[in-house]
């Protein structure tokens, strides 16, 4: 089974919160200066798939990401160094400002372009838009099986088992390859660390570099993004502080009657 | 000249933070408390390689240069100076020696076992009435048809209570000083060694300080690193590698020291402001800053100097000299700018205080690199 996981290149979310900013003029986060990390969820994807390479399940894992060349370098070794065999690159300079419909057509195009592919794994959400789109509409334009917010995953004879996270509890579901699969975390999932060894052979795997504009067109459906991005802020948060007088046993009764008031409780 | 990391070494501080993150610093503290030998930790440093750092891989090492060991080795003493006082003497004080001065049948006998994390290493140089007088060791080694039978007591071994593999100098000749001593590499396995006393210490509470005693201890002919006469060179010379990894632990304390003080200075507000806004404190910052980028810079140049292979002695003793004075100048200034939160356990500048005093004493005392600088200084 050929795993391709897809990777995306964001702002470290755990840079300290005055280092987020937002271009007023793209209405993109700004990027320029700051740590790119892969994508949480990303992470968790790429460590499912080299999951079932070591179960032998999985005969290669192919990292693809679409992003300008020069930044990609970063997360394309650390994904060869934790285990993928080879990645793809599609460098594509506006990568950064696409949001996830036009995402999905330059994957599949991709995809489409490196031939073999059973099973396309991506996160279920990325750490800066959060639209959650790109695995159902992958698997639309590769008219491959969907299942989102999986966290496990069996292989069988050209099915997978998967364990999706729903609101209800944990489904388990079966499909048919080829198949994309978004991942979620959990505890079985925890990106694995590169060793010193793995560090040093990265640079010796295969990394292609694609440019977007030799992928062949996709339908317009995909094309067109679909959302025009009008406005982006950064949520003010405000706090207010009460105080209640009198002797403790007063004051927490006032708290709960408070509380109550507030449905926080 | 270049200042900036190559991409590996960048990768290697990276995955290497990441460990200490995840697997270190969520329980530097009770590794504190209870004095536990994490071994768990040890044997996931191992299987990511960072037991044997230096070790060529064929001997199943990660075949790395100095600068990635000094920088792993700050990035573990930032989590836990004890974890990293492990780590840094199987690496600088076991696996070196065995690689650069032991026989091909030693290297694959013992450097495997130590760069995977099967055995640990240990360091029996310190005797009672030998310290900073290293040389004037008393334990001995005869000859007796294949084995050299060894007596004698070193005491403030790290790793001494769970160490499998010593390398222990001895007295094998006549002569006087250096020239007398031979270095061998002893099993614990073998018949005549045991651990004596383990102390308990001020700091670095999770790595053991044992004495071991040689009663009669047999070793095979073999296991003798260099030449007999050869010890007092080889230890002297392995001393000079186990400083950078002291070098680097000062380093990581400081660190540590300084980015508690940098957090808490943002948060803790006194006289309706928060602390970090007063000058007092940003002079302690701003001088702790200064202190720890220096202490970085000499401890790599003389990683640099040793991956070169031209001497590095005096370079190496700066940098030991300057980044432990810096550790435990930057946890005092921690511990002060912390004030009554500093000197209780619920905050971890109590814990860099008292590991830091360690970088100013062992593999050579503050006063011991001035002595060797100060020989060099004087040379021309």
């Amino acid at each position: 089974m050929d795993v391709v996981v897809c990777l995306k290149q964001v702002v470290d979310p755990e840079l300290p919160a005055q280092e987020f900013a937002i271009d007023a003029g793209s209405r993109r986060q700004v990027r320029a200066g700051k740590a790119l990390v892969i994508s949480t969820y990303d992470e968790n994807a790429l460590e499912v798939a080299l999951q079932l390479k070591d179960q032998g399940a999985a005969t290669t894992v192919t990292a693809l990401t679409i992003a300008p060349a020069a930044e990609a370098k970063d997360a394309i070794r650390l994904a060869l160094a934790m285990g993928a065999d080879k990645a793809v690159v599609v460098d594509e300079p506006r990568a950064p400002a696409l949001l996830g419909v036009e995402k999905a057509a330059l994957l599949a195009a991709a995809l489409r372009r490196a031939g073999a592919f059973d099973l396309v794994l991506t996160g279920c959400e990325s750490a800066d838009w959060v639209e959650r789109v790109v695995a159902p509409l992958l698997a639309e334009a590769l008219e491959a099986s969907c299942v989102t917010f999986v966290s496990r995953i069996e292989a069988g004879d050209g099915r997978v088992a998967a364990r999706r996270l729903a609101d209800d509890g944990v489904h388990t579901v079966e499909a048919r390859l080829p198949a994309v699969i978004s991942i979620t975390s959990d505890e079985s999932n925890r990106p694995r660390l590169p060793k010193i060894r793995d560090i040093m052979q990265a640079g010796k795997k295969p990394t292609e570099t694609v440019p977007s504009a030799e992928l062949t067109a996709l339908p317009d459906a995909l094309r067109d993004p679909g959302v025009d991005v009008r406005e982006v802020t950064i949520p003010q948060r405000t706090t207010k502080c009460e105080f209640f007088e009198g002797e403790p046993a007063d004051q927490a009764v006032a708290l709960i009657q408070r509380l109550r008031a507030m449905k926080t409780i | 000249m270049e200042f900036e990391l190559s991409e590996e070494h960048r990768m290697i501080q990276g995955m290497v933070r990441e460990f200490a993150s995840r697997e270190i610093l969520p329980r530097a503290a009770l590794l504190d408390r209870t004095g536990e030998y994490p071994a768990d930790i040890i044997h996931a440093a191992a299987v990511l390689g960072l037991m044997g750092m230096m070790v060529p891989e064929a001997y199943g090492g990660a075949g790395q240069d100095s600068i990635s060991y000094v920088i792993a080795q700050e990035e573990l003493a930032r989590a836990s100076a004890g974890v990293q006082a492990i780590v840094t003497v199987n690496n600088s004080l076991a696996c070196d020696p065995i690689l650069r001065w032991g026989s091909d049948d030693l290297k694959r006998r013992y450097l495997p076992a130590l760069a995977g994390g099967r055995a640990l290493g240990c360091y029996c140089l310190t005797e009672p009435a030998a310290g900073s007088d290293a040389m004037a060791l008393t334990a001995t080694a005869r000859l007796d048809g294949d084995h050299w039978v060894l007596n004698g007591t070193k005491i403030f071994v790290t790793s001494g209570v769970e160490a499998d593999i010593c390398i222990v100098y001895a007295r094998s000749g006549p002569d006087p000083g250096a020239r007398g001593i031979s270095a061998f590499v002893v099993e614990k396995a073998f018949p005549g060694i045991r651990v004596g006393k383990v102390e308990h210490k001020l700091g670095i509470l999770c790595s053991s300080t044992a004495e071991i005693i040689l009663d009669g201890c047999r070793v095979p002919r073999g296991n003798i690193l260099g030449e007999p006469g050869q010890g007092g060179r080889i230890a002297l010379a392995t001393l000079d590698g186990g400083r950078l990894g002291i070098a680097a632990q000062a380093a990581g304390v400081a660190r540590a020291a300084l980015e508690d003080s940098t957090r808490y200075a943002k948060e803790r507000r006194q006289f309706g402001h928060v602390i970090g806004e007063f000058e007092a404190i940003q002079w302690f910052l701003a001088d702790m800053a200064v202190r720890l980028d220096a202490a970085r810079l000499l401890i790599y140049r003389a990683a640099y100097l040793r991956d070169l292979g031209r001497p590095y002695t005096r370079e190496v003793a700066m940098a030991k000299l300057f980044a432990s004075e810096t550790a435990m100048w930057a946890a005092h200034k921690a511990v002060q700018i912390h004030g009554g939160y500093g000197y209780v356990k619920e905050y971890n500048v109590e814990r860099y205080f008292r590991d830091a005093k360690i970088t100013e004493i062992y593999e050579g005392t503050s006063e011991i690199q001035r002595l060797v600088i100060a020989r060099h200084v004087l040379k021309h």
